[in-house]
């Protein structure tokens, strides 16, 4: 792990990720923070209600391997952005630690916000009427670059976001979509090795939303490649993005698991629907119900005979039935069905997602 | 493919960038609004007009006043440094409240400037625009009414730089109050309707009465701008105005380091409230 303890204020640019893969890139210990309420004693003379503290974080922890795409979910208000903030020096924590590369957050204040860049969906973090060279030009000299390393850099960010074309455009008339991709270049500008992602493609259209996707996904393949911290909405979108993912609820992260795991800790079984023709479903259904299938005891087969949607709407079988996440069970029964000479036309498969585990801890289930 | 960052480079040189981009952003957003610029300078001459005449009226009554035979430099001289005080006083506050109000004070915060640096830098066009519109003034006041100045320049820009500095130490405990409290600055109401009323920019302190002429001692600017009139109406020289040069050191000595104490508190507490970005 690169030692960034020595690196000096003025060097802050050459903070380079740790290439040690299971290294903490983004360490939290303990974290916790109280918005306390404002003015209380004035309140409290003018005998005016005093609005109770809230408790936005509570005594998280956990780790950012360095080069992992990392997914924070939950509810609206469960303490996402609050960390991101934390993480990016914005907002003090009350208690506990976070340290970035071996850098505390509020110690080495100066060199965290050196190594991390921050992307919000907020669109007013940028000058609506300079253009998006002169605002990237400006956050670049911020970050202490000269202009001509500046604007090459800008280039190497135009091309790499396909916003070259609108590099003399005020920012102001970009569209949701380049606004956003505006949002991930800047922070990008001084190649930081940690990235915050805070709903990224929020207010994106379909098309808007995978091209970003695909730009974090290239960031994690970088050589070497960024840490990443994805905070979304988009359950679908974090499964398929994150190498690993947090749940927090209420200020406190509930599980930390690879999406994988998370759908297996909350259901080890999927449900499977094969749709089958060239055999009555009588026939299937004799076959499947027989005690003559090997450990299939407690597999409940739902069969149901339908007509394909075609011109002679041929005869078919819908068959529903849950398995466990192995698939042996839908190999024999495969089988089976072809054995009896019936022929497979469409198999879907349905797996717990992201969304059952979020609620799951949101509701009274394991939280 | 990350590549290693272009070079490395001396605090100061990054420091001097620094100013420079936000000079240069300011500069792009103040260009950005072209028939604003060109109001705000027929404004200046307006005004500059209006006075030319109020002070043929005035004139003959203002014998006893040795700055004020001529209301009109006195007056231009007045506006002219009170215009340049006012920045002094509100940039530094304004600075915070307009990167707050456009949203973008987050971004530029995530970047490794601290926020003393990012106040003092995007204040200098604040400044640059208050030289520009303060020399308006006393220009065409040369250029189309024949007003006249005297005295050493330099000796009047010293004591301007040393009331400017005196107001931006309370400019500091403005940005100080807008940091925390957002609204409703108390130093800006003072100074602002202050400086205006008790400074003797408009006319001779001594017509407020000892009562009020309190009030006009405890204020800077009235030092200020009684040393750049003594120096530029009178001609009175350095060793002459040692006086309220004097009188607006002890001021500074005094507030400077008071505002930076309150100043670093109320980083502090908008960080722990979280609160630093909000307005």
């Amino acid at each position: 792990m690169l030692d960034v303890q020595n690196i000096s204020h003025t060097d802050q640019h050459a903070i380079q990720p740790i290439t040690n893969h299971d290294a903490p890139a983004v360490r939290i210990e303990h974290l916790s923070k109280t918005y306390p309420p404002k003015l209380v004693k004035l309140k409290q003379l003018f005998r005016r209600p005093v609005t109770p503290p809230v408790e936005a974080l509570r005594d998280v922890s956990f780790d950012i391997r360095a080069g992992e795409i990392f997914g924070l979910i939950g509810k609206n208000g469960a303490g996402k952005t609050t960390l991101t903030k934390i993480i990016a020096t914005l907002v003090q924590p009350t208690s506990g630690s976070v340290t970035v590369l071996g850098c505390d957050s509020i110690a080495d204040e100066t060199r965290v916000r050196a190594a991390v860049g921050l992307a919000t969906a907020e669109e007013r973090s940028f000058y609506w009427r300079l253009t998006t060279e002169q605002n990237l030009l400006f956050f670049a000299r911020l970050y202490g670059m000269n202009t001509r390393d500046a604007r090459t850099r800008i280039d190497e960010l135009f091309e790499r976001f396909d916003l070259t074309q609108y590099a003399r455009r005020r920012f102001g008339e970009l569209s949701t979509g380049n606004k956003q991709r505006m949002a991930v270049a800047r922070a990008l500008l001084s190649r930081p090795p940690v990235m915050l992602l805070d709903e990224p493609t929020r207010s994106l259209d379909p098309l808007a939303a995978a091209s970003m996707r695909a730009v974090i996904r290239s960031l994690a393949q970088d050589t070497p490649p960024a840490t990443v911290l994805l905070t979304s909405h988009n359950l679908a979108e974090v499964e398929e993005l994150c190498h690993r993912v947090g749940v927090i609820s209420q200020g406190q992260i509930q599980v930390v698991d690879t999406p994988a795991n998370l759908r297996a800790q909350n259901s080890e079984h999927a449900q499977v629907t094969l749709t089958v023709c060239e055999v009555s479903s009588a026939h299937i259904k004799t076959m499947l119900t027989a005690n003559t299938l090997d450990h299939y005891d407690d597999v409940k087969f739902d069969i149901t005979a339908t007509f394909a949607d075609d011109a002679n709407h041929t005869p078919q079988t819908l068959i529903t039935f849950t398995m466990s996440d192995d698939a042996k069970t839908l190999d024999k029964v495969i089988r089976r069905i072809q054995t009896a000479g019936g022929r497979i036309i469409a198999c879907h498969t349905k797996r717990a997602t992201l969304l059952d585990v979020l609620e799951a801890y949101e509701g009274d289930g394991k939280s | 493919m990350l590549t290693p960052v272009p070079q490395l480079l001396t605090p100061a040189l990054s420091f001097l960038r620094r100013i420079r981009a936000f000079v240069v952003r300011d500069f792009q957003l103040a260009t950005s609004y072209r028939v604003e610029f060109g109001m705000r300078a027929l404004s200046v001459l307006l005004v500059v007009t209006t006075f030319y005449f109020v002070s043929k009226i005035f004139a003959s009554d203002s014998g006893r006043f040795p700055q004020w035979r001529a209301p009109l430099p006195a007056w231009l001289i007045g506006l002219a440094v009170l215009n340049y005080f006012t920045v002094g006083f509100s940039s530094l506050a304004n600075a915070i409240r307009s990167e707050q109000t456009q949203g973008t004070l987050e971004s530029v915060l995530m970047t490794p400037i601290n926020v003393p640096s990012f106040i003092v830098t995007s204040s200098i066009w604040d400044f640059i625009n208050a030289t520009f519109i303060s020399f308006l003034y006393l220009f065409f006041g040369w250029l189309f009414f024949d007003v006249t100045y005297q005295g050493n320049f330099l000796t009047a820009i010293l004591l301007l730089l040393l009331t400017t500095f005196v107001l931006a130490s309370l400019g500091i405990l403005s940005a100080s109050f807008a940091m925390v409290f957002k609204r409703g600055d108390p130093f800006g109401i003072f100074i602002g309707i202050g400086s205006a009323f008790f400074s003797g920019v408009i006319f001779p302190t001594e017509l407020l009465g000892s009562g009020f002429q309190k009030v006009s001692n405890i204020l800077p600017t009235t030092y200020g701008v009684d040393g750049i009139r003594r120096v530029l109406i009178q001609g009175q020289t350095l060793a002459e105005v040692r006086e309220p040069l004097l009188i607006l050191c002890l001021f500074l000595i005094v507030l400077l380091p008071f505002s930076l104490w309150v100043f670093s508190r109320a980083v502090r507490r908008a960080k722990r409230e979280g609160s630093l970005i909000q307005y």
